[in-house]
């Protein structure tokens, strides 16, 4: 290591020493067009709030006895995560009434979800679950080999930090979010979001009933046209298109039976959204 | 009975994503903080001959009531981590988990240095607490890198995470409430160019965040997502720009004077 003075800063040799890190052309050394692979056999697979935990009982039970099943089969690697729900909607109605800052929200709406990932685990952990803290993901291969299933917080550590976002005045930064940047930087195999529609319409399906399903689709189709309303975290889809790693995202029925385990085999039920066309 | 069980409120059914249209009157949190920046490479690199006189400034600025939460910059330590994470081609996400190490012993420097005028050293989780602090006329201290971590989003052409601690800065003042964040440096400010390699450079007093982003900089003084969120904040509106290195340019700053450079929303 050399230190380097002279200037009446003191360095250290390397070559971003001295330099902007606000330079374009500085920024574009450090690039190249492939990450580090880290856990590229491993399935994210996140449980709407809305659309699963809020129907309760009924359709709880089900999708956590699919779940068992799809545990028995030791080779596959999969993480779960869990959305909020209607209490997230009714804390930000409140938050916003209340004028409370984006960054404010963002801080709030994370209990919502935890308390679903409570209840998940409480129902998997006789079958091998585990709450995993934020970002310990370092111990995934122990919980693999241990037959573990970790439930992963899904809303993203953006906190009092939320950017002001780019329209209105919700956080920009969600859990459909959170959980594609998990997948993204542990450059997973694939993400499978788990709801109560056949899959990503061109609108809602619950209030247009002439919606149009997309079957199978690439991320630029997509954006030429993304819905105003959609299924996911708009950002999701924003942050996708400059991400290198996450290749596939397919959208589920979970409350038809079976489906979430075909789409975990890589068969293509609900919506099929590919990076690149194929 | 397989139904949705909702809440009913403004937003019940809604899927958060599309368009929201809420009459929404800001509430500031604590508009009377003012959030500083003191840079890494800039100002603690240079140790004590730059870090000292910057200090007796802001102590001085406490002993007045005016209410000061210091966050602390990377520096070449950074640049060397970044440096070597980059070859081995880390996600983006690694790199800014990375990056939050260096700003907080940085910070802890800073606390180590403050202790005996109130100087407190925070995490990110003690944010809440800072209306104690600053009722014990405390100077709490953290790092500046917001806690995004593995969550940091790739920019296009780079692998260096976007928002570092000018971001964290902007990010806590636009939380705050407070209207103006400051950050501490080595220049007068903003130049044409960069002033350290092309002496040519001329000094740009005032400018708006859309003349900047309009002049497409190849450098910068500050991190461009700042420049960008700007023009969208609710609160803090205008980002100066000091020269720590001249005598009186911080108490100045942080007493509201218009010294260095004053990017506007």
């Amino acid at each position: 290591m050399t230190i380097v003075g002279g200037d009446g800063r003191t360095h250290i040799q390397s070559n971003l020493m001295r330099e902007s890190l606000q330079d374009k052309k500085v920024l574009s050394r450090t690039d190249s067009d492939r990450d580090l692979q880290i856990f590229p056999d491993v399935s994210l697979v996140m449980i709407g709030g809305q659309s699963i935990f809020d129907r309760g009982k009924a359709a709880i039970l089900p999708l956590v006895e699919e779940l068992i099943e799809i545990k028995k089969d030791k080779s596959l690697k999969m993480v779960i995560g869990v959305g909020g729900g209607t209490r997230v909607r009714h804390t930000v109605s409140i938050a916003l009434d209340l004028g409370l800052p984006v960054g404010g929200i963002a801080q709030l709406v994370g209990a919502m979800e935890e308390l679903n990932a409570i209840l998940l685990n409480t129902l998997l952990a006789p079958h091998g679950s585990m709450p995993m803290q934020r970002d310990h993901f370092w111990d995934l291969p122990l919980y693999f080999d241990a037959g573990i299933t970790p439930i992963a917080i899904s809303v993203p550590p953006y906190h009092f930090w939320e950017p002001p976002p780019e329209h209105g005045n919700l956080p920009m930064h969600g859990s459909d979010f959170g959980m594609f940047q998990l997948a993204e930087v542990l450059s997973m195999k694939q993400l499978i979001f788990v709801k109560d529609e056949a899959g990503l319409y061109d609108k809602d399906p619950k209030k247009h009933t002439d919606a149009k399903l997309f079957k199978k689709t690439t991320l630029p189709e997509l954006m030429k046209h993304l819905p105003e309303e959609t299924i996911l975290d708009r950002e999701l889809f924003h942050a996708w298109t400059t991400a290198k790693n996450l290749k596939r995202v397919q959208i589920v029925n979970g409350l038809e039976r079976g489906q979430l385990t075909r789409a975990l085999r890589g068969e293509d039920v609900g919506t099929v959204i590919t990076k690149d066309a194929r | 009975m397989n139904e949705r069980r909702t809440i009913e409120s403004a937003l019940s059914g809604s899927t958060l994503t599309g368009p929201d249209h809420f009459d929404y009157t800001p509430t500031a949190v604590m508009p009377d903080v003012k959030v500083v920046k003191v840079g890494g490479q800039s100002i603690l690199d240079r140790g004590r001959a730059a870090v000292f006189p910057i200090l007796d400034e802001i102590v001085a600025a406490r002993k007045l009531g005016i209410q000061v939460v210091l966050l602390a910059g990377g520096g070449t330590r950074a640049r060397h981590i970044y440096a070597i994470a980059s070859e081995l081609e880390v996600p983006t996400g690694v790199m800014a988990t990375l990056g939050k190490y260096i700003p907080m012993q940085n910070a802890r420097m800073l606390q180590m240095l403050l202790a005996k005028h109130g100087g407190i050293y925070i995490l990110p989780d003690d944010f809440e607490k800072l209306p104690l602090y600053m009722q014990m006329n405390c100077i709490p201290v953290m790092s500046g890198m917001p806690p995004f971590g593995y969550w940091e989003k790739r920019e296009e052409g780079s692998r260096i995470p976007p928002h570092r601690t000018d971001a964290g800065v902007f990010l806590s003042c636009e939380f705050l409430g407070s209207p103006r964040a400051i950050f501490i440096k080595d220049e007068d400010g903003l130049y044409t160019d960069d002033p350290k390699k092309h002496p040519a450079a001329t000094h740009i007093p005032r400018i708006t965040a859309k003349e900047l982003i309009d002049r497409d900089l190849n450098d910068l003084v500050i991190e461009r997502r700042v420049v960008e969120y700007l023009p969208r904040a609710k609160w803090c509106k205008q980002l100066q720009i000091v020269n720590g290195l001249k005598p009186g340019q911080v108490l100045a700053a942080l007493k509201g004077e218009d010294v260095g450079t004053i990017i506007s929303a």
